[in-house]
């Protein structure tokens, strides 16, 4: 402090030794993130909650479900929860981003949980995969493997450091900008995950950012699996057809309606999304250089502007009635970037026999206020238990809750 | 490591389970033992790269305050005071200097005209009063900057900067990105000198 205060006392003589730099200092550049932001708005990211919500005041009673089906809250107690993977034996992990933890749920034989915290103190640890008994823990370009993690839940060891194997774009090449994961066990065995953009929109190095990537479980043999895709927080593959699908969050300050946030379907490894030059399947109003929109993949749906559409996955259980097999449910956080709110939900997108997108529909409502403007959870991630139930992660309450379905 | 983890996982299980606001009170006698030998009797600083807290949003300190004690934000003298802080101190200490008149130290130094006026010029390229709003008063998770210590700014920004310092989204990472020395001392000087 005393020298960083030394340090502050030497730019201020240095300034007043250059009074020309004093007086005008070279115009910086506009940061990436505020590209197009226009004068006066006041839009800014949502506080999060850090602290423990008690249960009595996790909004689990304002939940809106389809008839037939009811929520209860599964975990609590769990500031910043966000993406979430099963282990065989059951436990479901958490991880967070601002929080820095990760989580583990375990059930009791009453059918209640308790929760304990596996690691802490990482930076963003948002993507979590099983492979086998071991937990993969993607924190920006940390990689940790928790080995046989359930059998050493009460008494941690040391995770196996993947961070150099993997070598993912670290938080200073991504200048602040998307680097939490979402991670992915694809039916090859490979480890599927995001690589965001460095930028809220710019023209950056389109092999190595805006992207989906796989790898190896030892971080070996790196493969884009898709490009131009400016921050995918959530995918899975079809359980059937065996692709890969992602969401996508959308560029912001380009309107309260432009460009929706959107859900890929990638046919192919390597090919080529769009962004920056086109986002939901129109042309950027700054970044288009020219492009044709129709050069380049199209989105496999619309999922609304701003929503920002998190993690999905395909619903596989048999708990559900059968119109929900093999679709899609979405976790839809929220919007900041927009005047009035939307998303705050988890949306399900149908897909026909071919694997086109239906409809989308609302599922899980409820948090959204739109009378006041203000919301009461976060949902970010979904997941298909075991016995079939959908479990969807509060980030804001630091809670689960339990998606069941009785006729 | 080990114990640390425990000790965080008994003191989750030990958060009463009950609705409850922030106390206030509570939190001032909380922070009269650990917190105004540095910050300040009337939560304004008076020590060189020590914060003023006087007024500062009690989101902002929450979360501020838990990031320090997971060991997210790296900041040798305060860490060990918020290791092992259960949320309800934390909330409470954050009611207690939200409630507090905020003002400026009284170490301030003498308004350069010439600064203040290059520091003001940058805050529209950089749209600080989007968030930190027209007063720079902060809001939420967003920090009061007004009046704010010249010293402590300069270090934040540097921090966020050169990614030392990371908040709880990127914003302020990508906000400062770029910025040189002379235009961090600059927006530090005009936001020191605001009232």
């Amino acid at each position: 402090m005393v020298r960083t205060s030394l340090l502050a006392a030497g730019f201020l003589a240095a300034l007043a030794t250059f009074p020309a730099l004093a007086q005008a200092p070279a115009p910086a550049p506009v940061p990436g993130w505020a590209v197009g932001r226009p004068e006066g708005s006041t839009l800014a990211p949502h506080a999060p909650r850090l602290t423990v919500t008690p249960p009595d005041q996790v909004p689990v009673g304002a939940l809106r479900l389809p008839p037939g089906f009811q929520a209860e809250i599964y975990a609590h107690g769990i500031p910043g929860a966000r993406m979430m993977a099963e282990g065989p034996n059951g436990t479901i992990f958490a991880g967070s981003r601002a929080i820095g933890r990760v989580y583990a749920v375990r059930r009791n034989a009453d059918g209640t949980t308790r929760t304990s915290i596996v690691a802490q103190g990482l930076a963003q640890p948002n993507g979590l995969v099983m492979v086998g008994n071991s937990l993969f823990v993607i924190a920006v370009n940390r990689v940790l493997r928790y080995d046989n993690i359930e059998a050493n839940l009460d008494n941690i060891p040391a995770p196996v450091e993947l961070t150099a194997a993997f070598g993912l774009p670290t938080e200073q090449e991504h200048a602040g900008n998307h680097h939490w994961k979402f991670a992915s066990l694809g039916p090859d065995g490979r480890i599927y995950t995001n690589v965001g953009v460095n930028c809220n929109v710019c023209e950056t190095d389109r092999d190595k950012f805006a992207l989906l990537v796989s790898f190896n479980p030892d971080g070996s043999d790196r493969r884009i699996e898709a490009r131009g895709v400016r921050n995918s927080v959530g995918m899975a593959h079809h359980p059937v057809t065996r692709e890969l699908w992602a969401t996508n969050n959308g560029r912001d300050w380009a309107g309260n309606d432009w460009p929706n946030d959107t859900l890929h379907r990638i046919r192919r490894s390597g090919e080529d999304h769009g962004f920056p030059y086109c986002s939901a399947g129109s042309a950027d109003p700054q970044f288009n250089a020219g492009r044709a929109c129709s050069e380049f993949v199209q989105p496999a749906a619309l999922l609304g502007p701003h929503t920002a559409a998190l993690g999905m996955r395909f619903y596989t259980g048999t708990m559900f009635p059968e119109q929900y097999r093999n679709q899609i449910f979405i976790a839809r956080r929220g919007s900041w970037n927009r005047e009035r709110l939307s998303g705050f939900d988890v949306a399900v997108a149908h897909l026909d026999a071919q694997g086109n997108v239906t409809r989308v529909e609302e599922f899980m409502t409820g948090l959204r206020d739109d009378a006041n403007q203000r919301f009461l959870g976060r949902p970010v991630d979904v997941q298909v238990a075991r016995d079939g139930a959908l479990l969807v992660a509060d980030e804001q309450m630091g809670a689960i809750y339990r998606i069941t379905y009785r006729q | 490591m080990l114990l640390r983890l425990l000790a965080a996982a008994l003191l989750a299980a030990a958060v009463p389970e009950m609705a409850r606001a922030a106390d206030a009170a509570r939190g001032a006698d909380l922070a009269a033992h650990r917190c105004v030998n540095c910050h300040g009797d009337n939560g304004r600083s008076q020590v060189p790269g020590v914060p003023s807290l006087a007024g500062q949003p009690a989101d902002f300190i929450t979360v501020q305050m838990i990031l320090l004690r997971e060991g997210i934000r790296h900041a040798p003298a305060m860490n060990p005071f918020a290791q092992g802080l259960p949320d309800r101190d934390i909330e409470d200490l954050a009611a207690f200097f939200a409630s507090l008149p905020p003002g400026p130290p009284d170490d301030r130094t003498p308004k350069d005209e010439a600064l203040f006026a290059a520091g003001q010029a940058l805050t529209g390229p950089r749209h600080c009063a989007t968030c930190h709003v027209a007063d720079y008063g902060g809001r939420a998770q967003i920090p009061r900057v007004a009046a704010q210590r010249e010293d402590y700014l300069v270090q934040a920004m540097i921090g966020y900067r050169d990614g030392t310092r990371a908040g709880v989204d990127t914003q302020m990472n990508s906000a400062v990105i770029g910025l040189s020395n002379a235009h961090i001392a600059a927006l530090a000087h005009f936001l020191a000198h605001l009232d």
